[in-house]
């Protein structure tokens, strides 16, 4: 084994290592091996009473929205990409997004759900259907920049934080779904701001039309996180500071009000 | 001297530029290929204390770790979520990590 370390590579090289379909298959290798449907087969599954399965349902669902709008949102950028990592990464991800709606609708197989699609329509959270819609207008328009931030900073961080606080009350079977896609947005909200980032530092007219743009979502993200702590119970005391994730990343990149 | 949390079985030792440095094994931390695994760990929360050649990636929430120690000026990458750093005082006589963009 290699004893280089990490810090002593260059930035470019780095980002070459990374970004690259070999990181990736050597990153999932290590925490997707022999968990078909993103769990393993010795995972008991648990009964759920009634109130808490419609709610897993509902949750799915919009995850469901989510990992949809991502899906769409991705395969659409790898052509926006400015750079063959950025190309190679979006490629990544495009596979990442479509796994985690796989794992999903096959949670809401196991739950019961024999129509997902039309369960998904029944019970998609509206403004985040708006924001899906927001985000492929982006990426329609070819606007790199603000489809990334829309779609790497903004929903990824959200989906990163709202699977964190499920998955740490979550059954066993969702809570090892939840950790293997956890992992996956890591790569995905650590790339989008780390792109946004050094184009907000080259680009001082960028961070001014990003701040526009957070100030048009804001609203449907604390709408989102409002709906998402209230099906997954997450109130009283202990409870996690939803927003805090997405507010701390905003602020790294200058973008706060 | 208090057990350090970052130095493994084969423990810290002194190097020729005066810092500590630590033989690093794997922990358990999956999310990178095989080669890079022993530089991250998962991180415990507010309470998980680190070790002198440990930081906490601001982006991801994953500690970032080292063979020697970290000292102010030092770069590090967080591979997990592909973010660089570079590590600065936090003003009350401690170390971070602060986003290089």
């Amino acid at each position: 084994m290699s004893n280089i370390e990490p810090h002593a590579l260059g930035a470019e090289a780095f980002f070459d290592e990374v970004q690259s379909f070999e990181f990736w298959f050597g990153a999932v290798e290590g925490y997707l091996t022999d968990r078909p449907f993103g769990h393993s087969s010795d995972t008991v599954d648990v009964a759920l009473d009634d109130v808490r399965r419609d709610r897993l349902i509902t949750t799915l669902c919009n995850y469901c929205v989510g990992e949809t709008a991502a899906l769409e949102g991705s395969s659409g950028l790898v052509r926006l990409a400015p750079n063959r990592n950025a190309k190679i990464f979006m490629a990544t991800q495009v596979v990442d997004e479509a796994r985690h709606l796989e794992v999903f609708l096959a949670r809401l197989k196991d739950l019961g759900v024999d129509d997902a699609e039309a369960e998904i329509q029944r019970r998609a959270n509206p403004l985040l259907l708006d924001f899906k819609d927001s985000l492929l207008e982006l990426v329609d328009a070819g606007e790199w920049s603000s489809a990334v931030f829309a779609q790497n900073v903004i929903l990824e961080t959200m989906e990163f934080t709202v699977f964190r606080a499920h998955e740490r009350t979550a059954d066993p079977i969702t809570a090892e779904v939840l950790r293997g896609v956890i992992s996956d947005e890591r790569r995905h909200f650590g790339f989008g701001e780390n792109d946004i980032g050094r184009r907000v530092a080259q680009d001082p007219d960028l961070r001014s039309r990003l701040k526009d743009l957070r100030t048009r979502f804001d609203a449907m993200v604390v709408g989102v996180f409002d709906d998402a702590v209230g099906e997954l119970a997450l109130t009283g005391e202990g409870a996690p500071d939803l927003s805090r994730d997405y507010m701390d990343a905003v602020s790294r990149l200058g973008l706060g009000q | 001297m208090t057990q350090d949390p970052g130095a493994d079985s084969a423990g810290a030792s002194g190097s020729s530029d005066g810092r500590r440095r630590y033989e690093l094994e794997d922990v358990g931390f999956r999310e990178v290929p095989k080669r890079w695994r022993k530089f991250y760990r998962h991180w415990g929360g507010p309470t998980d204390e680190l070790a002198p050649n440990e930081m906490l990636c601001p982006v991801c929430k994953v500690i970032v770790r080292s063979v020697r120690e970290f000292r102010e000026g030092d770069r590090l990458y967080c591979m997990p979520c592909m973010t660089r750093m570079v590590v600065v005082s936090d003003g009350n006589g401690g170390l971070i990590a602060q986003v290089v963009f």
